[in-house]
C-alpha cells in the first residue's frame, strides 16, 4: 500500500534526481529523435508562415468563413488551444495548493505546454481581426482622432484575458524554474551553459531567506492563478453568450467550458508525459503512479464534461424555446451531426476504459485514449460554433460552412508554432522540477523513517 | 596576510543534521546565521528567525491598484468618447468587470514577484559565496550553515571548532 501512494521510488537520492533531469539539457540524450521532431515542426511552422503571409495579403476571405458562419476555425481553435493550456496551470497551481506531491514531476513541462498553447491561442483572434496590423487599436492609447477602444466588446475581453494569462503563466513558470536554473548552473562544465544558466538563475543561492520569500510569492501566484484559469475560460464562454445565436446561452457554459478545457489539457499532458518519459528515460521521475493519477483525473474531468453535454440538451428542452430546440435537433441530426457524434464518441467512449487499473497503467492505451480526447474536444469546439451559427432565426440567413484549404493549412501549420518552442524548451531547460522532486523525496523518506 | 574572512560555511549531509546544527548554533548565541539548501527545508526559516509578511500585502496592494486603476481607465474611456448603442448604459459594469478582473490578477501577481526579487536582492551576477569551492553542492544534495563574521559571537578559531563539533563534514572560510 505504502509503495502505491509514493510518487517517487525511495531508492532515488537527491543526486540521482539532479543527474537524471540535468543530463537532458546538459548532455542531451535523444539527439536524433529531437532533430527529426524539430525538422518536422519547422516544416509545419513554415507552412504556418506561408499561410498567414497569404492571409495578410488577401484577407480572411481565403478562409471558408462568411456570413452567417463568420467565426469558424479561428475562434474554434482559439477556444481549443486555450483549453489545452489550462491543464498546465491547474496542475501547477491547484495541485500545489492541495499538497498533491505527484504534481511535482509534471508541472514544469505542463506549464511549458501551457505557454506554447497560449501563444497559439492568442494568434487566432489576431489573425481573425482581418487587419491584424491594427492590433494596437485594442489598447487605450491617446489617438489623434480622440477615439478609444470599446471595453464593452468581447474582443477587448479576449485580448486582456489572453495577455494576462500569458504573462502570469510565464512568470509562474519562470520563478518556479529559477532554483533549477541555479542547479544546472552549478552542474554545467561548459562556459556557454554556465553563462546561460547563470543569467537565467538570477544569482539564486538557495538561502533560507530566499526560500522563505520565494515560497510565499510562489504560493501567492498559485492562489491567484487558479481563479485566473477559471476566469479566462469563463470569459471565452461569455463571448458566446454575448451573441444572440441560439445554443450559446445555457448557464452551464462557463463551468462546462472550463472543465472541457481541463479535460483536453490533461489529455495533452498525459500524451507529452508518456512521450518524454520514453524518449528521455525518465521512468524514475514520471512513474506509473503519475500516469495512473493523470488517467484518473482525465476520467473525472471527462465525466464532468459529459454532464455538461447532458445539461446543455436538458437546458434547451427545458427552455421550451423553439430555436434552442431546433439547434439541439440540428446538432443531433443536421448536416454537422458528425461533429456532435464525433465529439461524443471520441470524448467519452474510449475514456470508459480508464475505469480499469490495467488500462490506466498501460502507456500505449493511455496515449491513444488521450489522443482521442484531444480530437474529441476539437470536434466539440467546432460543433458548438458552427452548428449554432449556420442556422439562426431566419431561413434567409441560413448558410453552410466548409473549411477551405487555407483554414486547414493555417491550423496544421500552427501545430508547428506549438511544437517548435516546446522542443526548444525540452532541449535547453530542465523539463522536470528538480528541487520540488527533492522536496517530495525528502518527505517520503521522512515518512518511511516514521 | 590572508584576505579578510566573511564567514564560515559548514557542510552537512542531510536536512535534519542542518536543522539540528542551526538549532545548536542559535542556542550557543549565534545570531547572524544563514542556511543554503537545495530545496526549502520546513521549519528552517522559523529557526533562524526569518520572517517576512510583505509578499501577501504586496499582492493585495497590486490587486487593488489593478482593479481600481483599470476601472478608472474604462470609465474614462467610455465617458470621454460616448458610444450610445441602443440605449445601453455607458457604465456597463458587467462588461467592464471582465477586463477589470484580468488586470487585477495581473498586478496581484506582478507586485509580489517583483517584490520577491527586490527583497531577495536578485538578480545578482556574483556573490562571494560562489567563490567557495563546495558551495555549488548547495543546489544538489548538500546542506550548508553559514555563520557571518559580523556575528558578535564570531571568533576565527572558536567558531570553526564549534561548527566541526556540530557534525559538519567540512568547514570552509568564505572570502570576498
Amino acid at each position: 500500500m505504502a509503495s502505491d501512494t509514493r510518487a517517487l521510488p525511495l531508492s532515488e537520492s537527491f543526486r540521482d534526481i539532479t543527474r537524471e533531469v540535468g543530463r537532458v539539457p546538459l548532455h542531451f540524450p535523444a539527439r536524433v529523435p529531437w532533430l527529426i521532431a524539430m525538422i518536422l515542426s519547422l516544416a509545419l511552422l513554415s507552412l504556418f508562415l506561408a499561410s498567414i503571409t497569404y492571409l495578410f495579403a488577401r484577407g480572411v476571405g481565403i478562409w471558408g468563413l462568411n456570413i452567417p458562419v463568420n467565426w469558424a476555425f479561428a475562434i474554434h481553435l482559439y477556444v481549443w488551444w486555450l483549453g489545452l493550456g489550462h491543464a498546465g496551470t491547474l496542475i501547477s497551481a491547484m495541485l500545489l495548493l492541495m499538497g498533491q506531491d505527484w504534481r511535482n514531476s509534471l508541472n514544469r513541462f505542463a506549464e511549458a505546454m501551457t505557454l506554447c498553447a497560449v501563444i497559439c491561442a492568442g494568434m487566432e483572434p489576431i489573425l481573425h481581426l482581418g487587419r491584424p496590423w491594427f492590433l494596437y487599436w485594442m489598447f487605450p492609447y491617446p489617438a489623434t482622432m480622440g477615439v478609444w477602444p470599446q471595453f464593452r466588446s468581447p474582443l477587448e475581453w479576449d485580448i486582456w484575458a489572453v495577455l494576462t494569462y500569458l504573462t502570469v503563466s510565464l512568470i509562474f513558470w519562470y520563478i518556479g524554474a529559477v532554483p533549477d536554473f541555479a542547479t544546472l548552473r552549478d552542474r554545467a562544465r561548459q562556459r556557454g551553459w554556465q553563462l546561460f544558466f547563470g543569467i537565467m538563475s538570477l544569482g539564486w543561492r538557495g538561502s533560507a531567506r530566499h526560500w522563505l520569500v520565494w515560497q510565499k510569492s510562489y504560493r501567492t501566484v498559485a492562489i491567484i492563478a487558479v481563479p485566473l484559469v477559471v476566469s479566462v475560460h469563463s470569459e471565452v464562454s461569455l463571448l458566446f453568450a454575448s451573441g444572440q445565436i441560439p445554443g450559446w446561452h445555457s448557464t452551464i457554459f462557463p463551468p462546462y467550458f472550463v472543465l472541457g478545457a481541463a479535460f483536453s489539457g490533461f489529455a495533452m499532458v498525459a500524451m507529452i508525459a508518456i512521450v518524454m518519459r520514453h524518449v528521455f528515460q525518465l521512468k524514475h521521475l514520471v512513474t506509473d503512479r503519475h500516469l495512473d493519477v493523470l488517467a484518473k483525473v482525465l476520467l473525472a474531468s471527462g465525466l464532468m464534461t459529459a454532464y455538461g453535454y447532458l445539461f446543455e440538451v436538458f437546458d434547451a428542452c427545458y427552455s421550451g424555446n423553439v430555436h434552442e430546440i431546433a439547434t439541439v435537433h440540428d446538432r443531433f441530426f443536421g448536416p454537422y451531426s458528425w461533429s456532435f457524434w464525433g465529439a461524443v464518441v471520441c470524448n467519452f467512449v474510449p475514456l470508459q476504459a480508464l475505469w480499469l487499473r490495467s488500462v490506466r497503467r498501460n502507456r500505449m492505451l493511455l496515449f491513444l485514449i488521450s489522443t482521442s480526447v484531444v480530437v474529441g474536444m476539437w470536434l466539440e469546439r467546432y460543433m458548438i460554433l458552427v452548428t449554432s451559427l449556420y442556422k439562426d432565426f431566419l431561413p434567409s440567413s441560413f448558410g453552410m460552412y466548409h473549411a477551405s484549404f487555407w483554414d486547414w493549412s493555417t491550423y496544421i501549420g500552427m501545430i508547428g508554432l506549438f511544437m517548435t518552442p516546446f522542443l526548444l524548451f525540452v532541449r535547453f531547460i530542465p523539463s522536470i522540477s528538480i528541487f520540488e522532486d527533492k522536496e517530495v523525496l525528502e518527505r517520503e523518506k521522512e515518512a518511511a523513517r516514521g | 596576510m590572508a584576505e579578510p574572512l566573511l564567514g564560515y560555511l559548514a557542510e552537512f549531509g542531510t536536512a535534519e543534521k542542518l536543522v539540528e546544527a542551526a538549532r545548536s548554533a542559535r542556542e550557543a548565541g549565534y545570531r547572524r546565521l544563514d542556511a543554503f539548501t537545495p530545496f526549502p527545508v520546513e521549519g528552517l526559516a522559523d529557526l533562524l528567525r526569518f520572517r517576512d509578511n510583505r509578499i501577501g500585502w504586496l499582492s493585495i496592494v497590486g490587486g487593488l491598484t489593478g482593479f481600481l486603476g483599470m476601472l478608472a481607465v474604462q470609465l474614462f474611456v467610455n465617458f470621454d468618447y460616448r458610444i450610445e448603442v441602443g440605449g445601453r448604459p455607458i457604465f456597463a459594469y458587467p462588461a467592464f468587470f471582465v477586463v477589470d478582473f484580468e488586470i487585477m490578477v495581473l498586478l496581484a501577481v506582478l507586485f509580489p514577484v517583483i517584490g520577491m526579487l527586490v527583497i531577495n536582492g536578485l538578480p545578482r551576477l556574483h556573490h562571494p559565496l560562489f567563490g567557495t569551492p563546495r558551495f555549488g553542492l548547495a543546489s544538489d544534495d548538500r546542506f550548508f550553515l553559514y555563520v557571518d563574521s559580523r556575528d558578535p559571537k564570531f571568533d576565527k578559531d572558536h567558531t570553526r571548532t564549534f561548527l566541526g563539533s556540530l557534525g559538519a563534514w567540512l568547514v570552509e572560510p568564505v572570502r570576498p
